[in-house]
């Protein structure tokens, strides 16, 4: 038997069945006789007060290695990049066609704006993992949900590998019946954020992400104003980058409409927005966009809030 | 009630879920104060600069000035786009990024569309969607701005960029030894910043603003033209709704918690007595 934060006697250890792949080390420490939590104090005391109990700091990894997109490779197009259309069914594509004619073999007579499936799918795939692992870990002892979820994307020293890495502690309700369809729900809130969300009628069913990713292949008008070239009867005047515009918004839209795919008419609270350009030359860039929040589901009905009143204070 | 209903979970909804970026006060307050959050919205766009544009020389660079201000009115345009597919009224919190690059300036804008519940506006619910509002603000000003009897009407932004003036050789020489006012210097960053503000108060009048609140000035030299230094203003455009303006009357109060005295061991180094600092 095992003492629990709140000083009552729990069994110890993860459930032989619900252990998976997980690294030995990781069983050694899910059959530990102590609790763990990354919570701070404030909600450690807001979890409890909730009834929820924290069983164990869990977190999940997966590190992926990008191939190679150029020529040559499994992902490309042969010789040239332009494919003329999207990549796969209902993806992002959109082409511009140099007003000039023929110029030279230089001159870039197309333009095409990309949306690259197989980085959003391989994102999701590392994401995906880390996040499994995470859970498989809370389903070992048996949690309803992870609370305080903080993931991190980054690359391992300079092997030129992507790191995702998740990070929560699994809850289990006080006196509650085994978590639904026995998948634990996570959420990023925890302490009084995650007490005033589920008062306010809306219970955490999962922390989703997505990535969008475009490649913008300039055309001629692109790369010249991108460099500030006025030559080839382009505008002397600031002008707007159509593509690179079209490209940024469309990133953006595709990562909402990849978020809300894993919504299924549930809402997403606190949304954040990171997005990373990178620009290559003459005009080309890839832009990433990750669209990351916590996806909850109403339970009852809002309860409508009394308006604050306004203070002044006197200190 | 809360934890039993997270080990039961409720069915899963066949409505379009509404996407924010909104954190739980805000949502909270937002929809005490009768509105509620509808889609995550945004608006980019970049546009160019033409080259030679930081090149030495005298003055404004009013073409650099004039990208920023289409960059931010197009960006503004698709963010009040994306709020009226939504049949939005407005737009709340949003975040303002200006990036001026060599060739080009970049602007982003992401916000949370919003509605009144029930869809009542004051402005008629056509109207509201057709125009809708945009603004920095936060969800509690925005609603503390509503409850004095004022509404959001858009963005107001104003960019001016100028040269560093410079002086003759002879000039500097003989200044050198002198503690002295360089006043084509004052009056180069003075007017570049009048500019700023006079064009962003005229953007808010534009907009059909009576006054911009919550101001934010920013200024500095080019990292990439060390030589031209840039000002911005933006804020929010606000117009009375209301008759007149309603007086919150704020509740003063009195906290009666204790300073707390902690022991700074700092200050034994300096041979003094551990003197107690208050927080």
């Amino acid at each position: 038997m095992t003492v629990g934060p709140d000083g009552s006697e729990r069994s110890a250890g993860a459930p032989a069945q619900a252990r998976g792949d997980l690294p030995e080390a990781a069983v050694r420490r899910l059959e530990s006789t102590v609790f763990s939590s990354g919570l701070s104090v404030p909600d450690f005391a807001a979890c409890l007060d909730l009834g929820l109990e924290p069983v164990a700091l869990v977190q999940g990894f997966c590190v992926m290695q990008w191939g190679w997109y150029g020529q040559g490779s499994g992902y490309m197009r042969g010789l040239s990049p332009y494919t003329g259309g999207p990549q796969s069914a209902g993806s992002y594509s959109e082409t511009y066609r140099c007003p000039h004619g023929f110029v030279s073999n230089e001159h870039r007579s197309w333009g095409q704006n990309l949306e690259q499936p197989w980085v959003e799918a391989a994102w999701a795939q590392g994401y995906g993992s880390a996040y499994q692992r995470m859970l498989e870990e809370a389903t070992a002892h048996g949690a309803h949900g992870v609370i305080g979820v903080m993931d991190r994307v980054s690359s391992v020293a300079d092997t030129g590998t992507t790191e995702f890495h998740f990070l929560g502690t699994a809850v289990t309700v006080d006196d509650g019946p085994p978590p639904a369809g026995g998948v634990p729900w996570s959420t990023y809130l925890a302490g009084q954020r995650l007490t005033k969300s589920i008062e306010a009628g809306f219970m955490p069913v999962a922390v989703v992400a997505a990535l969008a990713s475009v490649r913008v292949w300039a055309y001629c008008m692109t790369e010249y104003l991108m460099e500030g070239s006025m030559s080839w009867g382009g505008p002397t005047g600031p002008h707007l980058v159509e593509q690179v515009s079209k490209a940024h918004m469309a990133v953006r839209q595709l990562a909402r409409k990849h978020v809300r795919q894993q919504l299924a008419g549930d809402e997403l609270h606190g949304a954040t927005i990171d997005v990373v350009a990178r620009e290559l030359s003459q005009g080309d860039e890839v832009i990433d966009c990750t669209l990351r929040g916590n996806r909850v589901r109403r339970f009852k009905d809002f309860d409508q809030v009394e308006l604050p009143r306004p203070t002044v204070r006197l200190a | 009630m809360g934890a039993q209903s997270l080990a039961t979970p409720a069915p899963p909804s066949q409505a379009r879920g509404i996407t924010s970026d909104l954190s739980v006060d805000e949502a909270l307050l937002l929809h005490a104060a009768g509105w509620e959050p509808l889609d995550l919205v945004c608006g980019v766009a970049v546009v160019s600069v033409p080259v030679g544009v930081w090149n030495w020389g005298r003055g404004a660079i009013s073409l650099a000035s004039d990208a920023h201000d289409q960059a931010v009115d197009q960006a503004a345009a698709q963010l009040r786009g994306e709020c009226s597919k939504v049949h939005g009224h407005g737009v709340v919190g949003v975040r303002v990024e200006v990036s001026v690059r060599t060739h080009h300036v970049d602007v982003e804008l992401v916000g949370t569309a919003v509605r009144p519940i029930g869809g009542k506006d004051p402005r008629g619910t056509d109207a509201a969607q057709a125009m809708p509002f945009t603004s920095d603000l936060s969800a509690r000003d925005f609603t503390l701005l509503q409850r004095a009897g004022w509404m959001p009407v858009g963005l107001a932004f104003g960019a001016s960029f100028v040269y560093a003036p410079r002086r003759t050789a002879g000039t500097a020489m003989k200044q050198t030894r002198q503690n002295i006012e360089l006043t084509n210097y004052t009056e180069a960053m003075y007017s570049a910043r009048e500019s700023a503000m006079e064009k962003m108060q005229r953007s808010a009048l534009h907009a059909g603003g009576q006054g911009v609140v919550e101001v934010k000035v920013t200024e500095g030299p080019m990292s990439f033209a060390r030589h031209a230094v840039g000002f911005t203003a933006w804020g929010t455009a606000v117009r009375l709704v209301a008759e007149s303006h309603q007086f919150v009357q704020p509740q003063v109060i009195l906290p009666l918690d204790d300073a707390v005295v902690t022991f700074e061991a700092e200050s034994l180094r300096s041979g003094g007595q551990g003197r107690g600092r208050k927080r």
